[in-house]
């Protein structure tokens, strides 16, 4: 028999980072307590996890962390509800529980040996970290073209990842556009929306794909931009978010007409989703 | 396949024989309903009873489950583990209808990828004897409309038939033929009783006279998510989910943590697609707000994804929802109208 799908695989919290001057943000570091649960935990850049508090719940969340960084695995959680608060108010050192990976990833092997253009906003950008940190590995670099990372948040104290963000913007194989809406006294980078940013950029289409996440309304704006720059449905991939518990297609909660987030997803593009009911 | 004969006052005794050896359930007379419980010394199965109100499901999918049990001390969260494994048992006397549920339950539970421990576990050691309905019961079943029939021996490890005299006995599967070892001495059936079966078999599929265009319905259903016929069906619909915790298919459920001082479990309990919070998420966007769309992803579920995803409609024609459902909303009228349009 295989292992019981629903039993957390104990973790030990062994970083937390704030990310955001409205400290709603955290970045939890965490390590498996047992090597052989590690082992098992082979992901991809795109696919979730669920993280289990015994006596809260559990809350599915996107893996953060690259499979090219060894010995931990991270997520990016903002303090929701019930769930997400009491991971807010963990300490370091504590246990917990991780259920997973689950759903599909990005689309890896279709990536491969094309351009990828990277759209992120605001606190939605924590899979596509990981996907970045992915391609950039040395391993990984030559598998694909160009990167280009498009990135924003409302102002400069919402930009997640922020170290991370700098050590990108030195390297010369990665070409990195970070805006705000509207910056503050210190800020000294770019000013402007996503999608106007997109537009000034202007990715070519030719070969490329672009992977985009974040809040709905910029969603909606960036789009006709890509149509614009001739990016076809097939070649613009996102990740919806449903309710979800089970996370592996058994409590029926998380359909997209007769696709389960949770098990066919969250990953999609958007000629997928053309042919799924608008119900999301 | 064995076949056998069971004269019809030597089935309680090989019933009571069994229940002395494992479990067993059937259907029982419990004040105005008949429920399945467990038989106890002197108890006999109802087998002239029409169906029971609740569906058989809550044997594999319990209406509320432990999943694991947890201690919390004053620095960690311990797992104590899982409840201990299920016990072999006999559920007697299922309708064909509620055996051929478990087959569509299978789909969901037990999958390639991701298989579920509690419900496979209790499958698979229990022993599942239907009654075939030579006399269908109800005026609302509609089994022959969706796949089903009231003889058939889908979801069955044997199925008993009543012949007037005797009970034809029919050892499906292996697991069947297991409990025929433990049934004593049976005389074989020969071709005369599979000639009467088909007899039998014939007339009572003419009983059925309820009829849905169940399968024709799904091309509609491809191309109309958005049409006006959705505003027409919700209105008086109470959002109680009756209709869902009746249902020998549906399946969904919550999940949640349940703590008594420092001992905790996480717990699943039967949910319904039919109550808001269902698809609420913390941000208060919810993709299905109101009860048309719940009232649409009923329907679509049943009578489309489950066909995309499974080829086979989630609706075994057994009625319970249109029997139960408080304001008299009629799958039924629903599907027929639809075909209609
Ligand atoms: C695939 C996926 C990836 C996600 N990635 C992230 C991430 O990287 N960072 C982050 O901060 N948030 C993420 N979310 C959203 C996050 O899951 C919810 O904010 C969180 O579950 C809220 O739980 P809570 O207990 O704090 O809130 P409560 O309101 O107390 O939640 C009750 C229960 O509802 C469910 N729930 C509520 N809202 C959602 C939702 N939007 N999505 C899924 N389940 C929900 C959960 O099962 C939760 O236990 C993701 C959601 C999905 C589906
Ligand atoms: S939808 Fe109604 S008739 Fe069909 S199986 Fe469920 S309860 Fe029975
Ligand atoms: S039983 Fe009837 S009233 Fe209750 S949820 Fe179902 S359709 Fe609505
Ligand atoms: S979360 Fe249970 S089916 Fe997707």
């Amino acid at each position: 028999m295989q292992k019981n799908p629903y039993m957390p695989m104990p973790v030990d919290v062994v970083k937390i980072v704030t990310e955001v001057t409205t400290k709603d943000i955290k970045t939890f570091r965490l390590a498996f307590v047992n090597k052989e649960d590690e082992e098992n935990f082979k992901y991809l850049p795109g696919q979730f996890a669920e993280l289990s508090i015994l006596g809260k719940g559990e809350s599915p969340i996107g893996i953060a962390s690259s499979p090219t960084q060894e010995g931990y695995i991270e997520f990016t959680v903002q303090k929701a509800g019930v769930v997400t608060s009491a991971l807010h108010n963990l300490e370091e050192g504590t246990r917990m529980g991780v259920r997973g990976p689950l759903g599909n990833s990005w689309p890896i092997d279709y990536l491969e040996g094309k351009n990828i253009v990277i759209v992120g906003g605001g606190f939605a950008f924590t899979t596509l970290r990981s996907m970045i940190n992915y391609m950039l590995h040395e391993d990984n670099r030559s598998r694909f073209g160009n990167i280009t990372v498009v990135y924003g948040a409302r102002e400069p104290g919402l930009l997640i990842y922020k170290d991370e963000l700098a050590g990108w913007e030195k390297r010369d194989d990665i070409d990195m556009y970070v805006t705000v809406d509207k910056g503050d006294e210190t800020w000294t980078g770019r000013e402007g929306f996503v999608p106007t940013v997109c537009k000034e950029v202007g990715p070519a289409s030719e070969n490329a794909v672009t992977i985009i996440c974040g809040p709905p309304i910029m969603i909606r704006f960036t789009l006709p931009v890509f149509f614009e720059l001739g990016f076809s449905k097939e070649n613009i991939y996102t990740s919806l978010e449903m309710r979800m518990k089970c996370g592996i297609g058994k409590c029926g909660r998380c359909n997209v007409g007769e696709k389960y987030v949770c098990k066919d997803g969250p990953v999609f593009s958007l000629a997928e989703l053309d042919q799924l009911t608008p119900e999301y | 396949m064995e076949k056998r004969l069971i004269k019809k006052d030597a089935l309680n005794g090989i019933i009571s024989k069994l229940s002395g050896e494992m479990p067993v359930y059937a259907p029982v007379k419990d004040e105005d309903n008949v429920l399945f419980k467990v038989l106890e010394e002197g108890m006999e199965p109802l087998v002239a009873y029409s169906n029971t109100r609740n569906a058989p499901k809550n044997f594999f999918f319990p209406q509320t489950e432990t999943m694991m049990r947890y201690m919390r001390t004053e620095r960690e969260i311990k797992l104590s583990g899982e409840d201990g494994e299920a016990r072999e048992a006999i559920l007697f006397g299922v309708r064909p209808c509620d055996a051929r549920s478990f087959i569509l339950l299978d789909k969901v539970f037990d999958q390639e990828k991701y298989k579920d421990p509690y419900y496979i576990d209790k499958r698979e050691k229990t022993i599942i004897v239907s009654l075939a309905c030579v006399q269908p019961p109800y005026s609302t079943c509609f089994c022959t409309s969706v796949g089903g029939h009231p003889m058939s021996e889908e979801g069955a490890d044997v199925l008993l038939t009543d012949m007037g005299d005797n009970y034809l006995a029919e050892f499906i599967t292996p697991k069947g033929e297991k409990l025929l070892e433990r049934m004593g001495d049976l005389p074989a059936a020969d071709g005369s009783a599979d000639e009467k079966k088909k007899e039998l078999s014939e007339s009572a599929e003419k009983e059925i006279k309820s009829h849905i265009p169940g399968k024709e319905i799904k091309p509609w259903l491809d191309d109309n998510f958005e049409h006006p016929f959705w505003d027409t069906i919700h209105q008086s619909c109470l959002a109680c989910g009756t209709c869902t915790y009746l249902c020998p298919t549906c399946h969904c459920f919550d999940i949640s943590d349940e703590v008594k001082g420092s001992d905790g479990k996480r717990i699943r309990t039967w949910d319904s697609c039919m109550y808001w919070l269902f698809t609420q998420e913390t941000s208060g966007h919810n993709p299905r707000p109101s009860q048309k769309q719940r009232w649409r992803q009923r329907l679509m579920h049943k009578f489309k994804y489950f066909v995309d995803n499974f080829d086979e409609i989630a609706c075994v024609g057994c009625g319970r929802c249109v029997r139960y459902c408080p304001v008299n909303i009629d799958i039924r009228k629903i599907v027929t109208d639809i075909s209609k349009l």
